[in-house]
């Protein structure tokens, strides 16, 4: 029988799909240029073993026939002449004789695979034919496999495991409207479909886009003013070095950052959800960094291996220091349940090493490596000893033989004179805690002696004996004397019930007094960190089916095979002789950012593209393996990848090349006839529009109602529920900050953001979902939040526009949606403005004697209804359906 | 505006009735309905509008609503409603067949004979475990299916195959399928309604009742556990009335300007949509919400007077009130998986018993007493079973995943009462006669809706999506009354 494999079918299916995607005419749209060309020839070329047959095989087979030591039946289906060889059953296939071959009989009666999920009518005619044809090789097999699936030539032929080259770029002359590089390849792709971009979106567009993409936040009143009138014809590029020097871009951009990381405030796992107090460092780290913008390969590096570029001891720290330590928090951002309680402490320490492992590998390799915790990955070439080399890696720092829970592995920023201040702060305060100690015994001995004298004389001193006799030496007759006499169980937790207000009085004295001693001591301040105990180098074995409990052979710390040439896999050693700790993540890191590796700047180029433009040019942006979407442009993700690399790793460069670019500058609109020839806009024909999200949606509020609290960084704002079961963020000036600085607790998600898709961070998130719901429109319809958001924006409007309507309607428009009214708009507002105020002025008295009811309903009995006068509360709900409507939730 | 029979409120009806404003562009689409039924193929170029307007199916439908109350975690069929005497026979003895565990560090080969006893009941004799006592009184309107399997014994993944079709987190939830094929008898009301658990969320939290890549409005909408059960669903006492229908109809006319300058956006269409159906969703919900015009009789036919049933019963029967009003799809969840007994069995298999039995049961009663159960399919179970080998040690053990074989049960909708279908093997681990995998039950379930499985799809990344996932996969007909 087969074994269980637990995601196994369903991605079968997924990956049949893609392939016949591939291979069926309909399929070519989704590939460009020369990779089109592929796909047709593919289609038409010899069927061989290793092209066509093997995947079949590796999708639907070779998990008991090859893939594992143990061959059911005794057949390996992992070449060709093994299949000719055949099992217990006799031959597999003879060819030429499609017919007469066991395995195809086997298959199509439906005996095998023994599941429910058959291989497909299609693959069973290809495996037919290629009986048929004689069941042809693409080469001479090699003389001996190794265990396991391995990885074979066609797996090394993936495009994502290509070594990175530069691609060449046409001539750009030749094309009108390219105005970068990366115009040019993507026009190149669309004159093939008869494509070309929309034209230029108008310029208060471009501002208002370029701002929230890089800002989050909307152009201010002065930057519509300026940009509006500025005919310079750099004006675009400097309104863009504008925004991307504000202090706002990290903000925005270390947002999308912190998804990736799965940013958390709290530790999950657990229902404690225990609070991560010294997260936000992370997270200030991260911003700090974008804002600096800090070469992309450096902050990885400080990422994945910040404490090894600190000598030890880490004390007395620099702030140069502290950052490259802070940043390692990083790889501290996976659930944690090993303080909290988590049951099972060994599952719970290998959960969170796991969970590392695959923000890592998503962040920065885009792929799914945690299938290879079990066996060979099934799909993409990562074979199972890749992933415990992976592991490897962080093991000394994730020791779970000798782990260290959460409060372990804080560092405290005490110096050793605010530790010697601490001490002696201490010691004063143990001085009053043992005056204090005295003072209660005394009270209970008073407290004994009273009670006592409750009791005949004969029995007093028996009965204080056995109260002075401690527990586990008394007499049965003394424990007897305990069962009859409760207020024997008289202890420094219940005495006080005995003893009068002055005498308790006297004792909270000293409490006070020691309060305030202690509140001398400096504040301990910690950092969130990933370090490894020198000298501690535990071994990394591999898990027989992923099971702890079944440790193989030991493993070294590398690189994935995949992703070096054939024989080169990057390897590690144990130990790196010129530091104390191992120096394995540090190796790591510079592998990763050595320019060679074939997966981190196209990943990383990849994310920055899906956030300027809503899709990635690889849908799957944690998935570059066969499981996930190929390229819609190879060319232009190479192109861009190694231009990164070439620019030093600098993020604010790569933004600057791609919004300068005609693609980022077009208009929205769909155009009939290009819509026609590609729907999807899979050649970026028009500008994407995209949702904000949720945070920006916050964000933008807040702005526009002119409330918003820019202080940065720090503590962050508190979440709590609130009465009706909301998650709800702090009211007052704090409540007013980005929703960056709000408390992230994985249990707790703030309820407006969560319902604009704010993810819940289960390990990270690599792709938003963008929902349309009707519970967001109840939201800004009824919410508390939008009501007060939109007496604020009308309260802004009146002093600026002198009561005037028709002043107060264009300052809306400009503040809401950075451009003035049309007529028609400017027309429809006032009227609406004159039907509510003549509506709340004739219906006044009939109006509050339906509140009355209503308040009598709804509870709020105790609540003064406030009422506003008539133009403001007109003015009120113009502004609320400003910020409620489509042009204010999108950006086009 | 719910004069009359609520379930008997038709299309004309909701236009006649009209609800806000003018010139509603869902009014627009409701009359283009029909051709919304077959999605066309590869025709883009008339941008594609969605909404929730009653779509008629290819067959005849037997059933018209849906009630599903999914039991997470996965409950064990040889403890309630698969008794295996073989495996009572050789409690405690070493099972030599295999057996796929997921927790390898407590597994064991050790028989586990069900503690609790089996009684035939009804006409049909259905046999049912002790520890459901009120299901014992509903065999004759239900239908037991034994012989379920998913193949999978990972929560995750078999939550997936059950509800999704397939693993993908991405791919849309059953009922979101079905508000896509079939729309809703009730416009003020959402198609597909969630009601999670008040204490927390079921394993995959939202995944469970969302869109995936289908389009937004055929997400489920969360009616929370408790008041106010649709958030913000209220507007301020000084807003309500005219005020409000005047800021909508603004706000309406500013986001239809919207789309005019952005045509073909189907998000921007839903939008609008979204906000019309938030407005309708003030008057109805609040009535169909209140349980406080129920009878005492129908209280505790629900489990209301009982504190452990209560929560549950309560929702259960706020499902009645919802489908009576034309959703189409109800689910109620549990609090993450209560139902995941890998240990403590014996104590705590009867526990969620207790909550879920009554409810359950009397959700069954209340329905066909309305006349209501021939039209409404009810469903009732987990993402797989458990093994008839014990985890951990036999006394305060339990037992480990099983998506080898498992059972559930359906009630109505055109689904043949007082039966059993399926059987598992003499130990209750593999299904082995009549058996229904994931996507038979999901082909059955659309059929019985009038839907054909193969016909039901949805062109997603140039690709013709189906629940079903593409798979082969047969409707279940036997079970049909």
């Amino acid at each position: 029988m087969f074994r269980t494999r637990s995601n196994l079918e369903a991605k079968n299916t997924e990956q049949l799909m893609h392939r016949l995607m591939c291979l069926c005419p309909a399929g070519i749209l989704l590939f460009v240029t020369s990779v089109c060309a592929v796909q047709v020839a593919r289609g038409e070329q010899e069927l061989t073993f290793e092209n066509h047959i093997r995947p079949i095989f590796k999708a639907y087979c070779l998990d008991c026939h090859g893939g594992e030591e143990e061959l059911e039946g005794g057949l390996d289906l992992r070449l060709r002449r093994l299949l000719v060889r055949g099992g217990a059953s006799g031959p597999a296939i003879e060819p030429g004789n499609s017919e007469d071959s066991f395995l195809l009989h086997r298959i199509r009666e439906g005996e095998m695979p023994p599941r429910e999920i058959k291989v497909p009518e299609k693959d069973i005619a290809t495996i037919a034919s290629w009986i048929a044809a004689g069941a042809p090789t693409a080469r001479e097999e090699p003389q001996n496999i190794g265990k396991g699936i391995g990885i074979t030539p066609e797996d090394r032929a993936f495009w994502s495991f290509q070594p990175l080259v530069r691609p060449v770029v046409p001539d750009r002359s030749v094309e009108l409207r390219a105005r970068t590089t990366i115009d040019t390849l993507l026009l190149a792709a669309m004159r093939e479909n008869n494509l070309s971009f929309s034209p230029d979106a108008d310029r208060l567009t471009l501002l208002r886009r370029a701002s929230l993409d890089i800002r989050g936040l909307p152009p201010t009143l002065d930057e519509f003013a300026k940009f509006s009138t500025d005919d310079a014809p750099n004006a675009y590029e400097r309104m863009l070095d504008r925004l991307l020097a504000s202090h706002h871009y990290g903000e925005r951009w270390g947002r999308h950052w912190l998804d990736v990381a799965g940013y958390a405030d709290s530790e999950g796992v657990t229902t404690a959800d225990t609070v991560r107090n010294f997260a936000y460092k992370y997270r200030d780290y991260v911003i700090r960094s974008f804002n600096a913008d800090k070469p992309f390969d450096q902050f990885i590096v400080e990422q994945l291996a910040g404490d090894e570029l600190v000598e030890l001891p880490y004390k007395d720290l620099t702030p140069g220091e502290i950052e490259k330590l802070v940043a390692t928090g990083f790889l501290r951002m996976a659930g944690d349940g090993t303080g909290s309680g988590a049951p099972d402490q060994d599952a719970a320490r290998n959960q969170v090493i796991g969970d590392t492992i695959k923000i890592v590998s998503s962040a920065f390799l885009g792929l799914t490596v945690g299938c290879a915790q079990c066996h060979d990955h099934r799909h993409d070439p990562i074979l199972q000893t890749d992933y415990y080399r992976m592991r490897a890696i962080f093991e000394p720092a994730y020791n779970w033989k000798s782990w260290r829970a959460p409060s372990a592995r804080r560092i405290s920023l005490y110096t050793e004179a605010d530790r010697a201040k601490s001490a002696e702060i201490e010691a004063e305060a143990g001085k009053v805690a043992a005056e204090k100690g005295k003072k209660r015994t005394e009270y209970i001995a008073a407290v004994l002696d009273k009670e006592l004298e409750k009791f005949d004389e004969s029995l007093r001193e028996s009965y204080r004996v056995a109260y002075y006799t401690p527990a586990d030496k008394r007499t049965e007759e003394q424990k007897q004397i305990f069962i009859k006499n409760p207020f024997l169980k008289l202890n420094a937790g219940n005495f006080r019930q005995y003893i009068n207000q002055k005498q308790g009085d006297d004792l909270n004295s000293y409490d006070q007094r020691i309060a305030e001693i202690r509140s001398h001591k400096p504040y301990e301040d910690y950092l969130r960190v990933l370090t490894e105990v020198p000298g501690e180098v535990p071994a990394t074995y591999l898990f027989h089916r992923g099971d702890l409990k079944q440790p193989k052979s030991a493993i070294a710390p590398g690189g994935l095979t995949i992703t070096a040439a054939d024989g080169q896999r990057f390897a590690i050693s144990e130990k790196d002789p010129s530091i104390p700790t191992t120096g394995r993540r540090l190796a790591y890191a510079r592998w990763l950012t050595s320019g060679k590796h074939p997966l981190v700047s196209r990943v990383l180029v990849n994310r920055v593209w899906m956030h300027h433009l809503g899709r990635g040019l690889v849908n799957t942006p944690s998935d570059f393996g066969s499981m996930g979407v190929e390229p819609t442009n190879p060319i232009l993700l190479d192109w861009l990848a190694s231009e990164f690399i070439e620019q030093r790793w600098g993020l604010k460069r790569m933004h600057k090349l791609i919004m300068t670019s005609t693609v980022y500058r077009q208009a929205s609109r769909r155009d009939s006839e290009k819509n026609a020839i590609d729907p999807d806009n899979r050649f970026l024909w028009r500008k994407p529009i995209q949702r904000l999200e949720a945070e920006i949606i916050r964000d933008r509020i807040l702005a526009t109602s002119g409330k918003l609290n820019p202080k940065m960084f720090g503590p962050p704002v508190t979440v709590s529920e609130d009465e009706v079961g909301q998650t709800v963020v702090a009211s007052g000036a704090e409540g007013l900050r980005r929703s960056v600085y709000v408390q992230t607790r994985r249990t707790l998600p703030v309820s407006m953001l969560r319902q604009f898709d704010m993810p819940v961070m289960d390990v990270n998130c690599d792709k938003r979902a963008s929902s349309t719901v009707s519970t967001q429109s109840l939201m800004l319809m009824n919410s508390d939040f939008i009501l007060e958001h939109a007496e604020s924006f009308a309260r802004r409007l009146q002093p600026e526009t002198g009561g005037d309507p028709r002043r107060q309607v264009v300052l809306a428009w400009q503040l809401a949606f950075t451009r003035s009214p049309t007529e028609k708009e400017m027309e429809r507002s006032l009227a609406f403005l004159d039907r509510q105020v003549e509506y709340l002025k004739t219906s006044e008295p009939a109006r509050k004697e339906d509140e009355k009811e209503d308040e009598k309903e709804t509870k709020k009995e105790d609540q003064e209804v406030k009422r506003l006068d008539p133009e403001l509360q007109a003015l009120t709900n113009l502004c609320q359906a400003l910020m409620a409507s489509s042009e204010f939730l999108y950006i086009d | 505006m719910t004069s009359g029979n609520p379930i008997q409120n038709t299309r004309r009806e909701f236009l006649s009735r009209g609800t806000f404003g003018a010139g509603s562009v869902a009014l627009a689409c409701l009359l283009q309905q029909d051709k919304l039924l077959a999605i066309p193929k590869n025709v883009t170029l008339e941008p594609k509008t969605y909404d929730l307007t009653p779509k008629v199916p290819a067959v005849q439908p037997r059933a018209q609503a849906m009630i599903s109350l999914f039991m997470h975690g996965g409950p064990s069929q040889m403890d309630l409603m698969d008794p295996k005497p073989e495996l009572t026979k050789r409690d405690g003895e070493s099972y030599d067949g295999k057996v796929v565990f997921s927790f390898f560090n407590r597994a064991t080969s050790r028989l586990l004979g069900s503690p609790w006893k089996f009684e035939q009941h009804g006409e049909s004799g259905t046999p049912v475990s002790e520890l459901l006592p009120h299901m014992a009184g509903i065999v004759d309107d239900i239908c037991v299916i034994r012989s379920m399997h998913t193949d999978t014994n990972d929560h995750g993944t078999s939550i997936g195959k059950l509800l999704h079709g397939g693993t993908r987190p991405q791919r849309p939830a059953l009922g979101a399928w079905l508000s896509y094929g079939l729309g809703s008898e009730n416009q003020n009301l959402p198609a597909f309604v969630a009601l999670p658990d008040p204490e927390r969320h079921p394993n995959k939290g939202i995944q469970n009742w969302g869109n995936g890549w289908l389009p937004s409005i055929f997400q489920g909408t969360v009616v929370r556990p408790k008041e106010p059960r649709i958030l913000n669903l209220d507007p301020p006492p000084h807003l309500k009335g005219t005020l409000q229908r005047q800021n909508l109809d603004f706000l309406q006319e500013l986001n239809r300007d919207y789309v005019e300058r952005h045509p073909g956006e189907s998000d921007l269409e839903a939008r609008i949509a979204s906000y019309e159906l938030a407005a309708r969703m003030q008057t109805d919900a609040k009535d169909a919400l209140d349980i406080s015009q129920e009878t005492r009789a129908t209280h505790e036919m629900y489990g209301l007077d009982d504190p452990v049933s209560q929560e549950y019963g309560t929702r259960c029967l706020i499902a009645r009130r919802l489908i009576e009003r034309g959703v189409r799809v109800v689910q109620l969840f549990l609090p993450f998986q209560p139902w995941d007994h890998h240990g403590g069995l014996r104590k705590n298999l009867p526990e969620v018993c207790r909550k879920t039995d009554k409810p359950s049961a009397g959700l069954v009663r209340d329905l066909k007493a309305r006349g209501l159960l021939d039209s409404t399919l009810v469903h009732w179970g987990g993402e797989f079973g458990r093994l008839p080998v014990c985890e951990g040690n036999p006394t305060n053990g339990g037992r480990d995943h099983n998506g080898e074989g498992f059972s559930l049960w359906l009630a109505g909708g055109g689904v043949r009462p007082g039966t059993t279908y399926g059987e598992t093997c003499d130990f209750g681990h593999r299904a082995v006669v009549d058996k229904v995998s994931h996507h038979d039950f999901q082909a059955t379930l659309l059929h019985l809706f009038g839907l054909r499985h193969d016909q039901l799809t949805f062109l997603h990344n140039g690709q013709e999506q189906k629940l079903t996932d593409n798979q082969s996969c047969r409707v279940v007909r036997e079970i049909f009354s």
